[in-house]
């Protein structure tokens, strides 16, 4: 695998061609740090918010003398409430990933780490917070978060194909992308896991064309990348259509596992440009296009 | 076919258990690396694909391993019959003369029947029948191994002697009875004793005869010298069939002069070939080749003899006879000196040394000296006599015809008749052919008596008939008498250029005579022999000095081999045909086998050939099994035969285009050997050309006019043939198409200076061929023609003659660029120009002289410099002029 800082540079290339993503965050992450950019509500912050007539209870402290003065009436000075959402980032790191067929030009454990530094370098340009699913991650943020980041990634144990156990702040995002071929009940366990921290989230399904379609044909002995598994399939061709049965079930089976804990789930082939999976994840990452239109900064 | 290790072949029945074993087992797997392997767990095809190897791929590694065993039992193609008895094999060979010939197909033989011994492990003697190089007698070797007698048999060459049957005999008796005998033989009794030898062959055990039904090989024996030829004579073992044989006639040097077929008439032991040779040629002949046939007996070496003719001259007044004008011999001497060695003196001087000619003036010989001269012409010389008025008045015995008493005279005061002239020569005469000047007239002469021989004795004759030049012959010598005197007195034959011509002919006619030594002279050591091949070496070791007297009655030994002997200035030949019988094809030998040499074809071992095939058949096995495994794509192995195949299918047809390069042509006349002599001709000037000048000509082309097209070739050369007949009317136009558009021929009747004697006929057919062409008015070339500076400046144009007059058009003709359409002349250029493959002139050119081939070469060249850039020399001619007008 390639260096951290030219993977780092590739991912700002492509993340170069979205504006910065900021999360849309329904219930901000508990031990979120104060932000950069304000959540268009009241709350604390720098930024001036508005002007609010006094009501009883309020602090006199926080009268603003100076708007108060232009009139009879006492106003308090609200500020926006400006906070970061914290986005935890994973990558399938197993063996079973850093493969390619001939059909592909790349691996899927690269793609999949490209997808994962472009999205954190959207994120960080959006002023959010990111850190990789792994126990020994720190948060990131800011430009120089990336480049950390990116070498964080490269450090990674390679892991068995599912997420590890890592205690996460509540509310925060989780984005998982991976092959996710494992038993759909481990991957289950562990969706159900974060679901019930709780964090919001999305799943990327990275797939080598080869996995999609299966273009073998003859006698075959399949094996495994790392572990014994194998097989022999006496007539590859013969077996095809049952293969892409158990696939289409295995997505179908995610993308319910997803639904039920309230993940987003996307599918993308690594003969497929990453600007696609890049703008999906964009796509599901971002607020409302209304919700948005209605911040106005 | 047989198998050098049968045993092998046992492996064969492995074979089944090999396609068992290969069928059970499946072809094994691809291999491919899988993520979702987990996925395919369990997934059932719904075919099941058959598990088994392909039949073709079985079958194929089942050939491949037949074919390595089978190879490896050592299969042997053509490896013949088994040896004649049992034991050791006594192989004899003979390597006399008559065996060199077919030498390389005797070894081969012999080979094979080497490696039929070592197969069936039998020990070798092997026996050559002719004495070695150092004399020793022919002797057997003792039986030992196969390899060592190849090494012996490798040393094994011809000898240029005959075979020595008697000795041979001796030698085969000290095998009797041990074992089989083969016999490689030349077919020819090869001198005394050859019963004697069969019986001893036979004797030793079962005999196999390899030889041919008919020996191959012929004797070249001494030429016989007439008039005006030399006849060579070929002997061989006769056959059944008429033969032809080809002698050539070459000089020293190797360069043939002339070629000459002599045909054997069926059953014939002996054939004649004429060699037709003008004098000049005649004294540079080496020696005679049997064409094809490389041994001792197919060269006759030339020496001397064949050339020196001193000539005698005595006059019957030797005070006055060289006075200038008016003395017998004064006109005599002048008309011999160029060409022969005159010697003067008394008669018993001029007898005590050999001389091929006398010649007598007015002289009566009677008494002792008469008798000399009958005894001198009796043993080959050739007296003539010139009359006179003492030979009128005394007419002595040695003369042709006899002569009535008196003299005749023609013309005069007191003569009704006319100063007779000469009538044309007899077809017998040795003068025939030759033209006879009006101005000769004969006032004065002695008369013949008139009988029934004396038609046959005239060789000249008046115009009213009357002898004037009669001859006998006597003993082995001739008489001829001149009824005329050898001065101007009663002729004018003595003052014309037909004289000397006469006198040069009588001269051939003679006997050459040898350097003549005295009988007590040293013996002349060998100079250079022949080997077995026929080829000029240093003597061999054994070869000994030969006393002069006794080289004419010498037999060829390994003391005495064939060659040349003496001192430089004075060799002498000693020829294999020399005291030599006639080859006798030699009597099967009872009870023996017989097989031909050429039927004993060469064994040849498939085992490599067998191993190499099954090596290929398992590397396409390999390659089908990758395949199979999916590690090769079709596609490498689709760019591995599209590499390959451009190297196969890069291999253009040779058909060139005549318009790409400049090349000169030749018309084909059908005879072959002169088509030869205009291909390697124009080859040699195309050479020489394009080594000289800026031209570059390709290898020159043979045209049919009529048939090609003419149009790509800037030169034509067309020699034209005796026998040539009218070009068909086709040919005609399209010759005379090309010569409207510009191009050249140049027409070669190759007789020029020889008389026709190269080329009969050559005048008659160049009236046939030129009949329908359109040949313009013709003048002499001269030096001031364009063509003689074309390139080099020229003031003659030799080809291998010289001295003819070569004619080109007179006119100049401003629509053709003023080059001539047609040259024509008769200097055979074609041969002057043409070399042998080993670079050296193939022809000797006459007179002669390396001068000459290079003024032959220039001509040439001026001659493609002339029709490649037509009158363009010519103008260059007036630039000086134009230069000059310009600066005025």
């Amino acid at each position: 695998m390639s260096g951290a800082a030219p993977a780092a540079r590739r991912a700002e290339a492509l993340a170069d061609r979205l504006p910065p993503l900021l999360v849309a965050a329904e219930r901000v992450a508990a031990t979120v740090a104060q932000g950069v950019h304000g959540r268009r509500r009241v709350g604390q912050g720098d930024s001036f918010w508005q002007f609010r007539p006094f009501l009883a209870g309020d602090a006199a402290s926080r009268i603003d003398w100076r708007q108060s003065a232009r009139s009879d009436r006492a106003y308090i000075r609200e500020t926006e409430w400006e906070a970061a959402q914290t986005v935890v980032l994973w990558r399938d790191g197993a063996p079973g990933m850093q493969w390619r067929s001939r059909q592909a030009t790349t691996t899927k454990i690269e793609r999949a780490g490209l997808l994962t530094l472009a999205l954190a370098a959207l994120l960080l340009r959006g002023g959010e917070r990111v850190s990789l699913l792994a126990s020994t991650s720190r948060t990131a943020f800011g430009r120089v978060g990336l480049e950390r980041l990116a070498a964080e990634l490269e450090r990674l144990p390679e892991g068995d194909g599912l997420p590890p156990e890592v205690k996460l702040p509540r509310h925060a995002r989780v984005v998982l992308i991976g092959d996710l071929l494992s038993p759909l009940a481990a991957i289950q366990a562990a969706v159900g896991r974060l679901a019930a921290v709780p964090v919001g989230g999305h799943l990327v399904q990275v797939l080598d064309p080869a996995e999609a379609l299966l273009p073998y044909s003859g006698r075959v002995r399949f094996e495994g990348v790392r572990h014994g598994l194998q097989t022999l399939i006496p007539r590859v061709e013969g077996i095809r259509d049952a293969y892409a049965k158990r696939l289409a079930a295995q997505q179908a089976g995610l993308a319910a596992i997803c639904a039920a804990a309230g993940f987003g789930f996307s599918i993308h082939r690594t003969d497929n440009p990453p600007e696609a999976a890049l703008l999906a994840l964009y796509t599901a990452l971002a607020p409302q296009a209304g919700v948005r239109a209605a911040g106005g900064r | 076919m047989i198998f050098a290790a049968p045993w092998v072949l046992l492996a064969l029945p492995v074979l089944p258990l090999l396609w068992w074993l290969l069928r059970v087992t499946p072809p094994s797997p691809r291999r491919e690396i899988f993520p979702a392997v987990r996925m395919l767990m369990g997934l059932t095809a719904t075919a099941e694909t058959p598990a088994r190897t392909p039949w073709w791929l079985l079958l194929l590694r089942m050939i491949a391993a037949g074919l390595v065993i089978v190879g490896l039992a050592r299969p042997v193609l053509d490896a013949g019959g088994s040896l004649p008895g049992s034991g050791p094999l006594l192989l004899v060979v003979d390597d006399g003369w008559a065996a060199a010939v077919d030498w390389s197909r005797r070894m081969t033989a012999a080979e094979a029947a080497l490696a039929r011994a070592e197969r069936e492990g039998r020990r070798v003697g092997l026996l050559a029948t002719a004495p070695d190089e150092t004399a020793a007698a022919p002797a057997a070797t003792p039986a030992m191994p196969v390899s060592e007698a190849r090494t012996r048999l490798a040393a094994l060459r011809p000898k240029p002697w005959p075979v020595d049957r008697v000795a041979a005999a001796a030698a085969a008796r000290e095998w009797a009875g041990r074992g089989g005998v083969l016999y490689l033989a030349d077919g020819t009794t090869g001198g005394s004793g050859w019963d004697d030898f069969a019986t001893a062959l036979a004797a030793v055990g079962p005999v196999e005869v390899v030889r041919d039904a008919v020996a191959p090989a012929r004797l070249l024996l001494a030429p016989r010298a007439e008039a005006d030829r030399l006849v060579a004579r070929v002997a061989q073992v006769p056959r059944g069939l008429p033969a032809e044989a080809t002698v050539l006639a070459q000089t020293g040097d190797g360069r043939t002069l002339a070629r000459a077929l002599a045909s054997f008439a069926p059953n014939a032991a002996e054939a004649e070939a004429p060699i037709v040779l003008p004098p000049e040629l005649r004294n540079r002949l080496g020696r005679l080749v049997l064409e094809g046939q490389s041994s001792a007996g197919a060269v006759v070496l030339l020496d001397e003899r064949w050339r020196r003719r001193p000539v005698g001259l005595l006059a019957g007044e030797p005070t006055t006879a060289s006075t200038p004008l008016t003395g017998e011999l004064y006109y005599l001497q002048r008309a011999l000196a160029p060409t022969a060695e005159i010697r003067q003196g008394t008669l018993a001087q001029l007898l005590a040394r050999e001389l091929s000619v006398l010649i007598l003036t007015d002289y009566v010989a009677d008494g002792p000296d008469a008798d000399a001269l009958a005894k001198w012409v009796e043993h080959g010389g050739l007296l003539v006599r010139f009359a006179g008025p003492r030979l009128a008045e005394h007419p002595d015995t040695l003369l042709p015809v006899k002569l009535m008493a008196g003299d005749r005279q023609l013309g005069g005061a007191m003569s009704w008749s006319q100063p007779a002239g000469l009538a044309a020569f007899a077809a017998n005469s040795p003068f025939a052919g030759l033209t006879v000047p009006d101005e000769v007239k004969v006032t004065q002469q002695v008369l013949a008596e008139p009988g029934a021989h004396l038609t046959d004795a005239t060789w000249a004759r008046l115009a009213d008939g009357t002898p004037l030049v009669t001859q006998a012959p006597r003993g082995a010598g001739r008489i001829v008498l001149f009824h005329v005197t050898a001065n101007a007195d009663w002729s004018d034959l003595p003052l014309s250029g037909l004289f000397v011509t006469i006198l040069r002919r009588l001269v051939d006619l003679s006997v050459g005579v040898a350097t003549d030594e005295a009988a007590d002279s040293p013996p002349l050591a060998p100079a250079e022999t022949l080997d077995g091949f026929g080829q000029l070496a240093s003597p061999p070791p054994a070869a000994a000095a030969i006393p002069v007297r006794e080289l004419a009655d010498a037999v060829v030994s390994p003391r005495h081999p064939p060659g040349l002997y003496g001192p430089e200035n004075g060799r002498r030949a000693l020829n294999l045909s020399n005291r030599m019988p006639l080859p006798v094809a030699a009597p099967a030998i009872p009870g023996a086998r017989e097989a031909p040499i050429g039927g004993v074809a060469p064994e040849r071992a498939l085992a490599p050939w067998l191993i190499a095939l099954a090596l290929a058949l398992l590397v396409i096995d390999l390659l089908v099994s990758l395949r199979l495994r999916g590690l090769l794509r079709a596609a490498t192995i689709a760019l591995a035969l599209f590499v390959i195949a451009p190297a196969v299918w890069a291999q253009e047809p040779q058909e060139p285009n005549p318009a790409l390069a400049t090349r000169l042509a030749y018309i084909v006349t059908g005879d072959a050997q002169a088509d030869e002599v205009s291909r390697s001709g124009l080859a040699g000037l195309s050479e020489y050309v394009n080594q000289r000048t800026a031209a570059n000509l390709a290898a020159p082309a043979a045209v049919v006019p009529g048939q090609d097209d003419l149009s790509f070739y800037p030169l034509l050369y067309w020699p034209i043939t005796g026998d040539a007949g009218t070009p068909p009317g086709a040919a005609v136009a399209a010759l005379n198409a090309y010569m409207d558009n510009g191009g050249i021929i140049l027409i070669d009747t190759g007789d020029g200076g020889s008389g026709e004697g190269f080329n009969p006929g050559a005048d008659a057919a160049l009236e046939r061929v030129t009949h329908g062409l359109t040949v313009p008015p013709l003048a002499p070339l001269t030096s001031a023609h364009v063509l003689a500076h074309a390139f080099y400046l020229l003031q003659d144009f030799p080809g291998r003659f010289t001295g003819d007059t070569v004619w080109v058009q007179r006119d100049q003709d401003r629509s053709n660029d003023s080059v001539s359409p047609v040259i024509i002349g008769s200097h055979d250029w074609a041969a002057a120009w043409a070399v042998e493959a080993s670079g050296r002139p193939a022809y000797a050119v006459i007179p002669g002289g390396d001068r000459q081939r290079t003024l032959a070469y220039r001509f040439g060249v001026n001659l493609v410099m002339y029709a490649l850039t037509g009158n363009y020399k010519g103008d260059q001619v007036h630039v000086p002029a134009l230069l000059e007008r310009l600066g005025q």
